[in-house]
């Protein structure tokens, strides 16, 4: 991993100077990943000032975040510091609460979320999503969780119980439910749930995995489990975590972004925000002093 | 050593406590009372009434010689009730959907509740005296016929599919809607394939409360299907119901014929609590709430 240097704090001229160097960064070596999957090059995702409401409160307040492709960016931050409403503006999904709006520039790649004119299930199927907590569709048997990314967004798929298939290996799951496809997906545990939840976004092949603290519902041995699956799928897929779990955030992150009331303080790679966070506001939020 | 030591309940506390405990259940008994008798008269008259021509002669409506069965009265109501259901379930549903997906807290969805409301506390002889005032008197298609009589009860049946539809669809969880439409789902796809199957149960639960309701109201049917003693599966003709055929035999002179609405009484209580035996026993299996 060779993160960009930042030797700014100021947010802004930050993300300006990683991002040139985020696109250019080789893709991480073909040999230091455990993976079956073939890897596949991602699209980064880029926030220009970008702001949220929820009525009249501002939940976010312009943010400037480069996520860059084939990494994992982890959100932390205290609670209501606007970390899941990003998250959310990302694949549009903020704007589905009532009342909220967001307003600003995500682009993809060279797409622009937010233009008029864009189809929104387009981008959510570009954008995958995995929730805090497992949220199976209770009707639907395992294998049909797995196909209703494809059959609720009318995808023809020739081979789509390859593509099941394949996205249950991909998130280690097939072994444990080879025999049993045709049972219902709330007859699993939670953390099968939850890696049952991440085969259903990945069944549609998106290019970026938003993670809206996917672990905050699991047990310790579950979380592991779905933190190597993490460092896993970023061989395919540019991957952005919201968690509340520091340790989480140094385990899987390539960088991490520290948020405080809806702003951007430091965006940095993990090691250096957890050991030389510039910010004295960072250092004592990962030292435990509050939040 | 310390211990702790609790006041002791005073004699008034504990009097007062039997007082209200013995007025309660005084009162408990006394609701009983008339629901106990109806039962017990239902089964006295009605039990007598049940013979082998019962379900399967119409009623004769001559004063002399048998009086025949209330097959037709049976039939009557079953086909009215199922157009009328065909009729209202649907659009019910649709208003639901409409409230819990796109309505949500907007001002028209608000007055649309409130509507819902006053329409559940209308009473019945009103929607009976709606279509007769607008469809009996206009002539349309006939005067007194079966299929009005169907509008009648689909507009009483029409607030309660609302309300029991509103409720059961709200019972499913956000998460499950956010999930698909996170996949990039459609809103529509997200009802067809998510929302209702989820509350499919309940769904129908509410749907038969509504049937088992209709299913013995006489007012609305009084001035539009008007009752007809033969048996007829038309229904763009006179068309006889057990609410109707009840009102019509208790008003008779003829003893045989009063045990007959005794019986035909029983008749509709027995199908009413089916339907409920059955509403419960599948929300019982529903999937949420």
């Amino acid at each position: 991993m060779n993160p960009p240097d930042t030797t700014s704090k100021e947010h802004t001229d930050m993300s300006t100077a990683r991002d040139p160097s985020a696109r250019a960064e080789p893709m991480i070596d073909a040999s230091e990943a455990s993976v079956s999957v073939e890897r596949r090059r991602g699209h980064g995702i880029k926030l220009q000032g970008l702001n949220a409401y929820y009525g009249k409160q501002h939940a976010v307040k312009n943010v400037d975040i480069t996520f860059p492709a084939n990494e994992v960016t982890a959100i932390i931050g205290p609670s209501g510091s606007g970390k899941s409403t990003v998250v959310r503006c990302i694949n549009r999904m903020h704007e589905e609460i009532p009342a909220a709006r967001a307003e600003g520039s995500v682009t993809l790649d060279e797409l622009d979320v937010y233009a008029p004119g864009v189809d929104l299930t387009a981008v959510r199927r570009m954008i995958g999503m995995v929730f805090q907590k497992p949220n199976p569709f209770p009707t639907m048997s395992i294998f049909d969780n797995v196909a209703a990314g494809l059959r609720l967004t009318g995808t023809r798929s020739d081979n789509l119980r390859e593509r099941v298939h394949r996205s249950l290996r991909s998130v280690g799951l097939w072994g444990e439910v080879k025999n049993r496809l045709n049972e219902p997906g709330i007859g699993l545990s939670g953390g099968q749930q939850q890696r049952l939840c991440i085969a259903r976004a990945v069944a549609v092949e998106p290019e970026v995995i938003l993670m809206d603290e996917p672990c905050s519902a699991l047990d310790p041995i579950a979380t592991l489990r779905v933190e190597e699956l993490i460092a896993e799928l970023k061989s395919r897929y540019t991957i952005v975590i919201v968690t509340h779990n520091m340790q989480q955030a140094a385990r899987v992150a390539d960088s991490t972004v520290f948020m405080l009331d809806g702003e951007v303080v430091e965006h940095a790679p993990t090691n250096e925000i957890f050991t030389r966070p510039k910010d004295e506001r960072t250092e004592r939020y990962v030292t435990g002093k509050f939040g | 050593m310390s211990s702790v030591a609790l006041p002791k309940v005073s004699a008034r506390r504990r009097r007062t406590d039997k007082v209200m405990r013995g007025t309660l259940l005084a009162a408990t008994l006394l609701a009983l009372v008339p629901l106990v008798l109806v039962i017990y008269y239902l089964l006295k008259q009605g039990l007598g009434a049940i013979n082998g021509n019962f379900f399967t002669q119409d009623p004769t409506g001559s004063f002399f010689g048998s009086v025949g069965g209330v097959r037709s009265a049976i039939l009557g109501s079953l086909e009215i009730v199922l157009l009328a259901t065909v009729i209202s379930v649907p659009i019910g549903i649709g208003v639901a959907l409409y409230l819990t997906e796109y309505g949500n807290d907007s001002r028209f969805a608000s007055v649309i509740r409130y509507f819902v409301d006053v329409m559940t506390g209308v009473p019945s002889i009103v929607f009976g005296l709606f279509i007769y005032i607008t469809l009996v008197l206009a002539h349309t298609g006939g005067n007194f016929t079966g299929w009005k009589g169907s509008i009648a009860l689909a507009l009483l049946m029409l607030p309660i599919v609302i309300r029991a539809a509103e409720v059961v669809l709200l019972l499913v969880p956000a998460s499950l809607r956010e999930a698909a439409l996170a996949l990039g789902a459609p809103r529509w796809r997200v009802i067809t394939r998510v929302v209702l199957p989820t509350s499919a149960s309940g769904l129908i639960t509410g749907a038969l409360l509504a049937v088992a309701r209709a299913m013995g109201e006489t007012a609305p049917l009084l001035f539009t299907t008007a009752g007809a003693a033969g048996l007829t599966f038309s229904l763009s003709q006179q068309m006889n119901a057990m609410p109707l055929q009840i009102y019509n035999d208790i008003l008779s002179p003829r003893q045989v014929v009063v045990q007959q609405a005794w019986g035909l009484g029983l008749t509709l209580v027995a199908i009413v609590l089916i339907l409920n035996v059955i509403a419960r026993a599948i929300s019982r299996r529903s999937r949420v709430g």
